[in-house]
């Protein structure tokens, strides 16, 4: 443990260039992809929750299956779909950071979902009742939940990234892991312990762990302060 | 601001007790590092340089015409593939001078060579036309061995400043190297799987490029070793032949680690046992075994720490092998 320590610190001191392109790729695919899942997934998690309509119980019980696909099906089922024989050969996509965003949004987005959904569930009917009685439309109502799930929301982003930046299965099969492209930590992860380099593998280990400490601080910062 | 001031304390506080617990823990590694040493150096090369042992590695470009089907069996004609770039990494591989620069690699670092160039390999002599904007990415699917032992980072950066290219390698097993091509996922393969290769240009994946005869490039070749603890319960290093050694392991039901996962070393591990075992890479095959045959279904450095952890026998090629040895050493 002690020399992949060093590892880590000397890798970090020296800027190396290879790990330096690592932590990009690392960073746009991961940071978009939940960015994107954030998007969709909290006014989809919020009408899943607070909405009445028909329907609803299918919906959020489906939701919750494809919170639990495992990503290296997700995975698996973009590589035939982009791939040179794959109905979407002609978009030339497979092996690029695009398409791993796309392969992660799909799969976190249901995660934001679902999270939402069982926090606004508990919320919704009182918050429906203020606004009957303030006669705010649809709409204002919508804010009104959204205004009330600001802490909940940083949470839902928080998993999502969580899940992103720790996922190995989707982007490896999407990605190819090819260096200088698409390689990401994880992916980087593996093909140092396929290699036999352990130390080199938990050197980037801690640097992950330690770039998500490093966002988890920001966010809890800012969670707490826009959430008061 | 009292709740920042809080989240910094404790920051700090987890701070000082994780540089507080990690001394003794250091000083322990210390104490243990010799033992872990010790360890990391008992799986030992037991038999190799076996002529049934050699491991040839076969570059194929892929043929844009080839009959490509997607996944349910419908044929796709109009499949992408990057033909002038194959041929210019392939007339590459077999120049005089990218011989010199493979038979070189390996000694400074390893100080031993990894490969070897095969006698009679074709050679190119002729132009090799510089990248345009259309055939500049080029798409190599390749087996472990030669991406992991850091053969191709140590010569593709050659060929990728002296023409422009950009080589997209993906790594994996030759089984799964082999697919990706099928799939319209490459635009040549190296692999080192003599069946498996017949059998994709049998196929019509291959293609033959202007001025060599035949699909299959054999150009360069190393050994499969088989490795084992250094007690040798087996009496591996004593067989005659490499045959010798697995009947021997097979005999006495030693631990044995299989890749079990379709790559090359697989299919070279599975023709080294008897036939009456009747191994093959149907997992029905080997069901009675299972008591000393350990099918690890993993990448070949996962396998030889499995190898070390059970002390059993494995069979790897020999460039992963002191790869392993040369970074487990420090663990």
């Amino acid at each position: 443990m002690q020399t992949a320590f060093m590892k880590a610190i000397s890798l970090i001191m020296t800027a190396d260039a290879s790990l330096i392109d690592i932590l990009i790729t690392t960073a746009k695919t991961s940071i978009t992809s939940s960015l994107i899942a954030l998007i969709i997934g909290v006014p989809l998690g919020i009408l899943l929750g607070a909405g009445a309509f028909k329907g609803r119980g299918i919906l959020v019980m489906l939701n919750r299956t494809l919170m639990g696909m495992p990503p290296v099906v997700c995975g698996l089922l973009f590589y035939m779909l982009f791939s040179g024989v794959g109905p979407f050969r002609h978009l030339r996509l497979l092996f690029t950071v695009e398409v791993m965003i796309l392969a992660q949004t799909v799969l976190i987005t249901p995660i934001v979902a679902g999270n939402m959904e069982s926090f606004v569930s508990g919320i919704s009917e009182l918050i429906k009742e203020t606004a009957k009685g303030l006669g705010l439309g649809r709409i204002k109502t919508f804010y009104l939940i959204m205004n009330e799930s600001v802490y909940q929301i940083f949470s839902a982003y928080l998993l999502a990234f969580a899940r992103a930046i720790a996922e190995v299965g989707a982007v490896s099969m999407v990605g190819g892991a090819i260096a200088w492209k698409t390689n990401v930590m994880t992916t980087a992860i593996m093909q140092y312990t396929n290699m036999g380099d352990f130390a080199l593998g938990i050197a980037l280990g801690i640097i992950l762990m330690a770039i998500s400490l490093l966002v988890n601080i920001v966010l809890y910062v800012l969670q707490r302060r826009l959430s008061r | 601001m009292k709740k920042f001031m809080t989240l910094l304390l404790a920051l700090v506080m987890s701070v000082g007790m994780f540089t507080a617990c990690s001394k003794p823990a250091e000083e322990k590694v210390e104490e243990t590092t010799t033992v872990t040493e010790e360890a990391a150096v008992d799986l030992t090369i037991l038999k190799e340089a076996d002529d049934k042992m050699l491991n040839t590695y076969t570059v194929i470009a892929v043929d844009p015409e080839a009959p490509f089907t997607d996944a349910d069996g419908n044929a796709v004609s109009d499949v992408a593939v990057n033909t002038a770039g194959a041929d210019a990494l392939i007339q590459w591989l077999l120049l005089e001078d990218t011989a010199a620069l493979i038979a070189a690699y390996g000694e400074e670092e390893y100080g031993n060579t990894l490969f070897y160039n095969l006698e009679g390999a074709p050679v190119y002599a002729g132009e090799i036309a510089p990248a345009t904007e259309e055939t500049k990415t080029i798409r190599l699917s390749t087996t472990t061995s030669v991406k992991d032992s850091g053969l191709l980072g140590a010569i593709l950066p050659v060929f990728e400043e002296a023409y422009g290219y950009t080589v997209e390698v993906q790594s994996a097993g030759t089984g799964k190297a082999i697919a990706a091509a099928k799939y319209g996922n490459a635009d040549l393969i190296l692999v080192h799987s003599k069946s498996q290769e017949e059998a994709f240009v049998e196929e019509g994946f291959g293609r033959v490029l202007e001025g060599f005869d035949a699909e299959r490039l054999s150009f360069i070749y190393n050994y499969f070793v088989l490795c084992g603890p250094s007690s040798d319960p087996a009496g591996v290093k004593d067989a005659a032949t490499v045959l010798d050694a697995f009947a021997a392991i097979a005999e006495g039901k030693y631990i044995f680690i299989s890749r079990g996962d379709g790559s090359g070393t697989h299919t070279k591990e599975i023709s080294l046992w008897s036939a009456d075992l009747g191994i093959t890479a149907e997992p029905e095959s080997f069901a009675s075994y299972t008591e000393w045959y350990t099918s690890a279904n993993a990448g070949m450095g996962a396998c030889l720490v499995m190898a070390e952890e059970m002390e059993g026998y494995i069979l790897t090629d020999k460039a992963t092998f002191l790869t392993f040895v040369a970074n487990n050493g420090i663990m």
